[in-house]
């Protein structure tokens, strides 16, 4: 008796925490970001219900069946039974992952924006760097051996590249608000994560590939970025943001940083 | 008893022996960590004189929170879960169960106890060489934990002793998993068809054999993780490598390579973990109602489905790795689908409790415990096995809660309802019951006020495996949830003393037990 | 050879075989992946040694043992020599090595279970002679 009122009093409490607004996701500032919502409120709840169910029912039949000196029964099958639970189930639990592709396919299936702005990201124990190109539209090669984080080259774009003389490394990321973004995520040591909460993006960046990252802003402000994949004794400590700009805001920031790189 | 006994009772013993001092040190690990994510710049006298280099004048250094974290991990999963439930009660009970002598080869089977332990005192001493326990996770990501001291404190020789320990682990639960599955397939009483076997046979046979595949991988890759370490091999390691300002000449491997080497071991080997602990609860569930276990068959058949669907849904764990998104939608219906049978299973228990004739002993309290915990736990697989929103939860503390609910606190509630409802055969007295009872009361309080707000500061983004959160803004909303959960963490291990006093009381004081306490029907509470 | 002697080997055969497995199917992944594999060539002599597993199979059925564990000692012999050829640094020389390496850790296994248990541990030879089969197969065709 006493375990039944426990069992309901915890899945309560467990439920209630859902419907508190203080430790909940961020404001979603782009489609996918809204379309992420709807997706995880619907799967809530659809778990939320089976939680209820499912808890619910383990309290009645401890209430119920608690000892009262009753004879207990000696059903201990049926075979219409199994096949119906284990249909329903399967039927609700594949529906859920159907109905959670489109999300998925939204973010990795579909191609970047042709008139996407590109911007390369660069994940090193422990900073982030970002690197826009030139007026040339083109990012200039990289050297390994070219690298100077103290000089202001953590990608180590070589001199002798023209196409990257007038490539531009910042320190954060800036776009403009409404247009698409693709981001080149590369990393030159250990696996990193870029994660923008804001955005309900995440990302393994991983060396030896780059990886593609696609999205579209709709909201101006400053959104922390925390590395989200343990890479050393830094990684809480490996922190970026992503400012979205108006985008005349933006046009003017990059022409005037792209400025400071030609004439320096 | 002679330490290198083969008698399968005493080995039993010796694997929850080992079990038992593995989760208390991984507890204090777990205790010292959420002291430090509450209180990063406090310094410990303590501390200080543990780990002079990791926690100078008792500062922690985040390279010394990480590599506990490490630790605790790594104790748990292996030397907790995947000890006590299979190779503690499975030696110890199995032969009883099916009416056989002893397991099909006694000496391989106290080979495999001592290998085990040979593993984990490779492993404690990582905690003591230079440089101390690696700092990688139980996962050991490559190039992290492939490259050698550069990537960090802890990553030279505590990784390597780390890598020797599991694959004498691998090699340990290779033996016993040969051992289980000859014992299960050639010693059962004539009388004894596979589908009269208890369910918790069930549990021990498809758990075996789950190991037998799983570690074998598991032990492959941790090989070709060693070479990369220490032979200039690039199995896991990409060229254009730039670490601590050195440039790295290996070039060709694949990161993404070793973690679905790992996760192929690492996905089974989570039901390696839970298996005996369903086939225990069957059995709990059943005595304890007076009733036969509802749906028998399915339940059998729901153990092998859940080995065998085990087997193809460890990309779930690698959904945004960088691997093809078409994979990952693969896996995601695959793990969803494998969430199937386990529903079969809660239904059954359900099933099996209705229309029965409840008593509420404490094993039959751990029991009902398990069920609720796998409830809670299993349900949120439902929202990470989607990719679309682990997009979003990966590598968060929504991952963290739903892992230790399933794996940390139900596997362990089966292993507690194993212990009060075995005691009386193993010892021949019972365990106290009002102390059982009371400490699972304050447990099952205990974990839900632990684990459960966590999901939550998983929706705020919280990362893990962060030795504190003072870096980020966002993250201050989450310290009174984090202290919160110190808190009752403090009051969850403290809890954990009120077992540890009945334990070892009660195999000297308890009270004596008859043959068959429980009125069971299974062949080991018979009196030959 | 009793039925607990049978199961047990075709156990240890099945977790074996996930071992290679695990190895050969993560050598297929990285071959496919960067540009830089250059396919080993392994001596000519090397096709020779494909007889020597089940030469000793034979040998064993028969109820030789010395001469079996010969055969399976010329065996592992032979690979070591092989061994001694590859580096570590080139992948292809690397994967080769691990393979040969795991395959003479079974082939000294089963010698001394040979040696221990005799026929009843004929099983497992038969195994591991099947599996230097493969795995020259493996080197010199699919490579």
């Amino acid at each position: 008796m006493a375990i039944a009122i426990l069992i309901a009093a915890l899945a309560g409490a467990t439920l209630a925490l859902f419907f508190q607004p203080r430790w909940w996701f961020p404001d979603a500032i782009s489609a996918h970001a809204k379309d992420y919502d709807a997706q995880l409120l619907f799967t809530l709840w659809v778990v939320g219900s089976i939680f209820v169910l499912a808890q619910g029912l383990l309290v009645w039949v401890i209430f119920r069946y608690r000892d009262r000196g009753q004879a207990p029964s000696v059903n201990c099958g049926s075979t219409k039974l199994e096949l119906l639970w284990t249909s329903v189930t399967a039927v609700v639990f594949l529906a859920l992952a159907f109905a959670g592709q489109g999300i998925w396919a939204g973010v990795h299936l579909k191609n970047s924006d042709p008139s996407a702005l590109r911007v390369e990201v660069m994940a090193k124990q422990f900073a982030w760097s970002y690197r826009y190109s030139g007026a040339d539209g083109a990012f200039g090669r990289v050297d390994i051996r070219q690298i100077d984080d103290a000089g202001g080259n953590p990608f180590g774009i070589d001199s002798k590249d023209p196409k990257g003389a007038d490539d531009l490394t910042a320190p954060i990321l800036r776009v403009p608000a409404g247009r698409p973004v693709e981001l080149l995520l590369k990393s030159r040591d250990v696996i990193h994560n870029f994660f923008v909460r804001e955005l309900r993006l995440k990302q393994d960046v991983v060396p030896g590939m780059t990886i593609p990252l696609h999205f579209t802003a709709d909201k101006p402000g400053a959104y922390e970025v925390p590395c989200s994949e343990l890479c050393g004794l830094g990684h809480h400590q490996m922190r970026s943001a992503l400012v979205v700009m108006a985008p005349d805001a933006f046009e003017d920031w990059l022409l005037e940083a792209r400025q400071k790189v030609v004439l320096p | 008893m002679r330490i290198f006994s083969t008698d399968h009772k005493v080995i039993g013993k010796q694997y929850i022996g080992l079990a038992l001092f593995s989760v208390l040190f991984g507890m204090v690990l777990s205790l010292i960590m959420r002291f430090h994510l509450v209180h990063p710049d406090t310094k410990v006298k303590l501390f200080g004189l543990l780990w002079p280099d990791g926690a100078p004048g008792g500062q922690m250094t985040p390279e010394l929170y990480l590599s506990l974290m490490t630790m605790h991990g790594t104790i748990m999963v292996f030397f907790v879960l995947t000890t006590a439930p299979q190779s503690g009660f499975g030696n110890y009970f199995l032969p009883l169960q099916i009416g056989a002598h002893d397991m099909a080869f006694p000496v391989l089977n106290m080979l495999s106890f001592w290998t085990t332990a040979l593993s984990l005192l490779t492993l404690l001493a990582a905690l003591i060489v230079e440089g101390g326990a690696p700092l990688s996770g139980w996962t050991a990501y490559p190039p992290l934990s492939g490259l050698g001291k550069i990537t960090g404190p802890g990553q030279g020789l505590g990784q390597d002793l780390w890598i020797l320990s599991i694959a004498l682990f691998c090699v340990a639960s290779l033996m016993a998993a040969i051992n289980f599955i000859v014992t299960v397939i050639e010693l059962r009483a004539p009388d004894m068809g596979y589908f009269d076997m208890p369910l918790t046979c069930w549990g021990w046979f498809v758990t075996a054999l789950i190991s037998l595949f799983a570690f074998a991988v598991l032990l492959a890759g941790g090989i070709l993780l060693m070479l990369d370490r220490n032979a200039g091999t690039s199995f896991f390691i990409p060229g254009g490598l730039i670490v601590n300002d050195q440039i790295q000449t290996r070039s060709g491997g694949s990161p993404v390579l070793f973690q679905h080497l790992f996760w192929f071991f690492g996905h089974p080997e989570v039901y390696i973990a839970i298996l005996p602990g369903m086939g225990l609860i069957s059995t709990i569930l059943s005595v304890f109602s007076g009733k036969k276990v509802f749906g028998y068959k399915a339940m059998a058949i729901a153990l092998l489905a859940i080995g065998g669907l085990g087997f193809v849904v460890w990309g779930h764990h690698m959904f945004i790795s960088g691997m093809s998104p078409y994979s990952s939608i693969a896996f995601s219906v695959l793990t969803l689908a494998v969430g199937v049978p386990s529903a079969v299973k809660t239904f059954n228990w359900l099933a099996t409790l209705w229309g029965g004739r409840l008593r509420f002993t404490a094993a039959m309290h751990f029991a009902l415990g398990f069920v609720s915990l796998f409830i809670t736990g299993g349900i949120t697989g439902l929202i990470l096995g989607q990719p679309g929103l682990d997009i979003y939860f990966h590598d968060t503390y929504f991952v963290v809660a739903h892992f230790h609910l399933i794996m940390g606190v139900a596997a362990i509630f089966a292993i507690f309802a194993g212990l009060h409802y075995w005691f009386p055969k193993m010892y021949g007295r019972f365990l106290h019951e009002g102390l059982g009872k009371l400490h699972f009361y304050l447990t099952f309080v205990g974990v839900y006020a632990v684990f459960v707000p966590l999901h939550f500061a998983g929706f705020v983004g919280n990362p893990r495996r962060f030795p504190d959160f003072k870096e980020y803004e966002f993250l201050k909303s989450v310290m009174p949830l984090h202290i919160g959960v110190t808190h009752a963490a403090y009051f969850l291990a403290a809890a954990q003393l009120i077992f540890l006093f009945n334990y070892f009381w009660s195999q000297r004081r308890g009270a004596v037990a008859p043959t068959n306490p429980w009125g069971a029907t299974t062949r080991e509470w018979r009196d030959d | 050879m009793t039925n607990v002697a049978r199961t047990g080997q075709a156990l240890l055969i099945a977790a074996s075989s996930m071992f290679f497995a695990a190895f050969t199917s993560a050598m297929v992944v990285r071959r496919g992946l960067s540009g830089d594999w250059i396919t080993p060539l392994l001596p000519t002599w090397v096709w020779a040694t494909l007889l020597l597993g089940p030469l000793a199979s034979w040998l064993i059925q028969r109820g030789h043992v010395r001469p079996a564990m010969a055969a399976g000692a010329a065996l592992v012999s032979s690979q070591l020599a092989l061994l001694a050829g590859l580096r570590l640094f080139v992948i292809g020389e690397a994967f080769f090595g691990v393979l040969i390496a795991a395959h003479a850790a079974h082939a000294v296994a089963g010698v001394a279970a040979i040696g221990r248990f005799g026929a009843r541990a004929s099983l497992f030879w038969h195994f591991v002679g099947a599996l230097w089969i493969y795995l020259v197969f493996l080197f010199e065709v699919w490579a």
